[in-house]
């Protein structure tokens, strides 16, 4: 039996699959063949079947089923948020650059255009001095200036936007290590999928490619953490256990991303026990 | 293959990607489109108005755009969302595309949709594309012709890509007899194109 989109096909008798295009695509979709016993089909059998009237009604049935298909393989593709947080993340390491590098050049044409003026000897964070410049200037710098300072805020409000998705995309992960962290290693990774298949190895070197290849290439020391580093429990930690915090955080990411691939839910036992378990690895030997 | 003056062209719509115009037909850019590369270059390819294509790795249907200009239907195949979503947006305004959300790797999950065709165009940048090319032979009509658009890096980069091609040679014998083989210089870098008769 050879089994086609439009319906089965047995020793010259055919059975049309049923006429409603919703049922056709639902069938379609299940029927995958194996190659070795498959005929190419010809289009006349569905014709001969009652299924259609002429090639032209053929192929408008056909770009219906496969459309249909396509978009509800887009839509489950998409679906599960990991691929929005990953552009949520994106975006707002580009903002982080964009914002810096608008920052110093508006802090440089500042300095040119004030002789008299320096940072020195004041403590004058990014932000601050951006806000002299936006009280202080005129005309096209001080535009600058106020644009950095709404960009500053757009991504404060992503920021946060992000670590609350991250929070129902990864609520495992997320309660490890934070949503911003739990984001920035889905993003590393390229998707929740990827992340889930990854070993704790990779993912606590997750972000610092660069220090691990050149320690493969050429002997220098290995990094200790990537991504993860930027969680409290892995900075905050005494020097001499940082690399084992580090290790025992990156065993429980990995379990707690498998956890949110599967699973999709918190498991506030697994949170407990692992957190228990990191904060233990901290505590000096 | 229509060409105006020495610039090729296909018949239809235009406005897909932002192409040119030449008198109302749609400027085919061989620096984009390595099928246009491969008929600018004088591949022994032609594009007939009752033939049905099989397009492997249909991306954003720029050139699947093109090809269904000249041929009856193309089956354009694709597996990435994005890519996709443009895909379908090319078909919708194209009744003679049939596009179909599917792994090339795979021919088994979307046999059922495809009728037996006159061309198979490959272009996926896939480790096994040769691979990809053999499973999809069954699709071929007798005296089919398989266009293989290979990307010599996507097989390995370290090699030289004179050897891949070489053993892309070598590997699709059985099933396929090469009519001929092209490096798509100036258009495209470590790309080559093999025209390749199906044997049944």
């Amino acid at each position: 039996m050879q089994r086609y989109w439009f319906g089965d096909v047995e020793d010259g008798g055919c059975r049309p699959a049923d006429g409603n295009p919703a049922s056709v695509a639902e069938r379609a979709a299940t029927l995958g063949v194996s190659m070795e016993t498959f005929v190419p089909l010809d289009w006349r059998i569905a014709q001969e079947c009652g299924f259609v009237r002429d090639r032209e009604e053929y192929i408008a049935k056909l770009r219906e089923v496969t459309m249909h298909l396509a978009r509800e393989k887009i839509a489950e593709r998409f679906r599960g948020g990991d691929a929005e947080l990953l552009s949520m993340v994106r975006m707002l390491d580009d903002l982080d650059s964009v914002i810096n590098l608008l920052n110093e050049r508006a802090a440089e044409w500042y300095l040119v255009a004030h002789p008299t003026f320096s940072r020195k000897y004041r403590t004058m964070p990014a932000r601050k001095m951006i806000a002299i410049v936006g009280r202080q200037a005129r005309g096209g710098m001080k535009q600058v200036a106020e644009e950095i300072d709404r960009l500053y805020a757009a991504r404060t409000a992503l920021m946060q936007e992000v670590s609350a998705r991250a929070f129902e995309v990864l609520p495992n992960t997320s309660a490890l290590v934070g949503g911003l962290v739990a984001a920035r290693l889905l993003s590393r990774a390229g998707s929740l999928e990827a992340l889930s298949r990854m070993p704790a190895s990779t993912i606590q070197v997750l972000g610092s490619e660069r220090a691990l290849f050149s320690h493969l290439r050429s002997g220098t020391p290995p990094p200790k953490h990537g991504i993860i580093f930027q969680h409290r429990r892995v900075h905050n930690a005494p020097k001499a256990v940082r690399g084992r915090v580090a290790r025992v955080l990156a065993a429980k990411v990995s379990i707690a991303a498998r956890l949110d691939y599967h699973r999709g839910a918190a498991d506030p036992a697994f949170i407990r026990e692992a957190s228990a378990r990191i904060d233990a690895a901290g505590e000096a030997a | 293959m229509i060409r105006i003056g020495n610039v090729l062209v296909s018949p239809g719509e235009g406005g897909v990607y932002g192409e040119r115009m030449i008198e109302g037909c749609r400027v085919w850019d061989p620096y984009r489109s390595k099928l246009a590369a491969l008929i600018m270059l004088g591949g022994e390819i032609d594009l007939l108005p009752d033939m049905r294509v099989l397009y492997l790795g249909a991306a954003n249907g720029t050139t699947a755009s093109h090809v269904a200009d000249y041929v009856e239907t193309v089956y354009a195949v694709e597996f990435a969302p994005r890519p996709m979503q443009d895909l379908l947006e090319v078909a919708r305004r194209r009744k003679n595309i049939v596009p179909i959300m599917a792994d090339a790797g795979r021919p088994g999950e979307y046999a059922p949709f495809v009728e037996a065709v006159d061309l198979v165009y490959q272009d996926v940048a896939q480790k096994n594309q040769v691979q990809i090319a053999l499973r999809n032979a069954a699709f071929l009509k007798e005296g089919g012709r398989l266009i293989l658009m290979l990307k010599t890096r996507s097989v390995d980069v370290r090699m030289d890509p004179k050897d891949v091609l070489r053993e892309t040679v070598d590997a699709l014998s059985p099933a396929f007899r090469v009519i001929t083989a092209c490096w798509l210089e100036p258009y495209h870098r470590d790309h080559a194109a093999l025209v390749c008769e199906a044997v049944k």
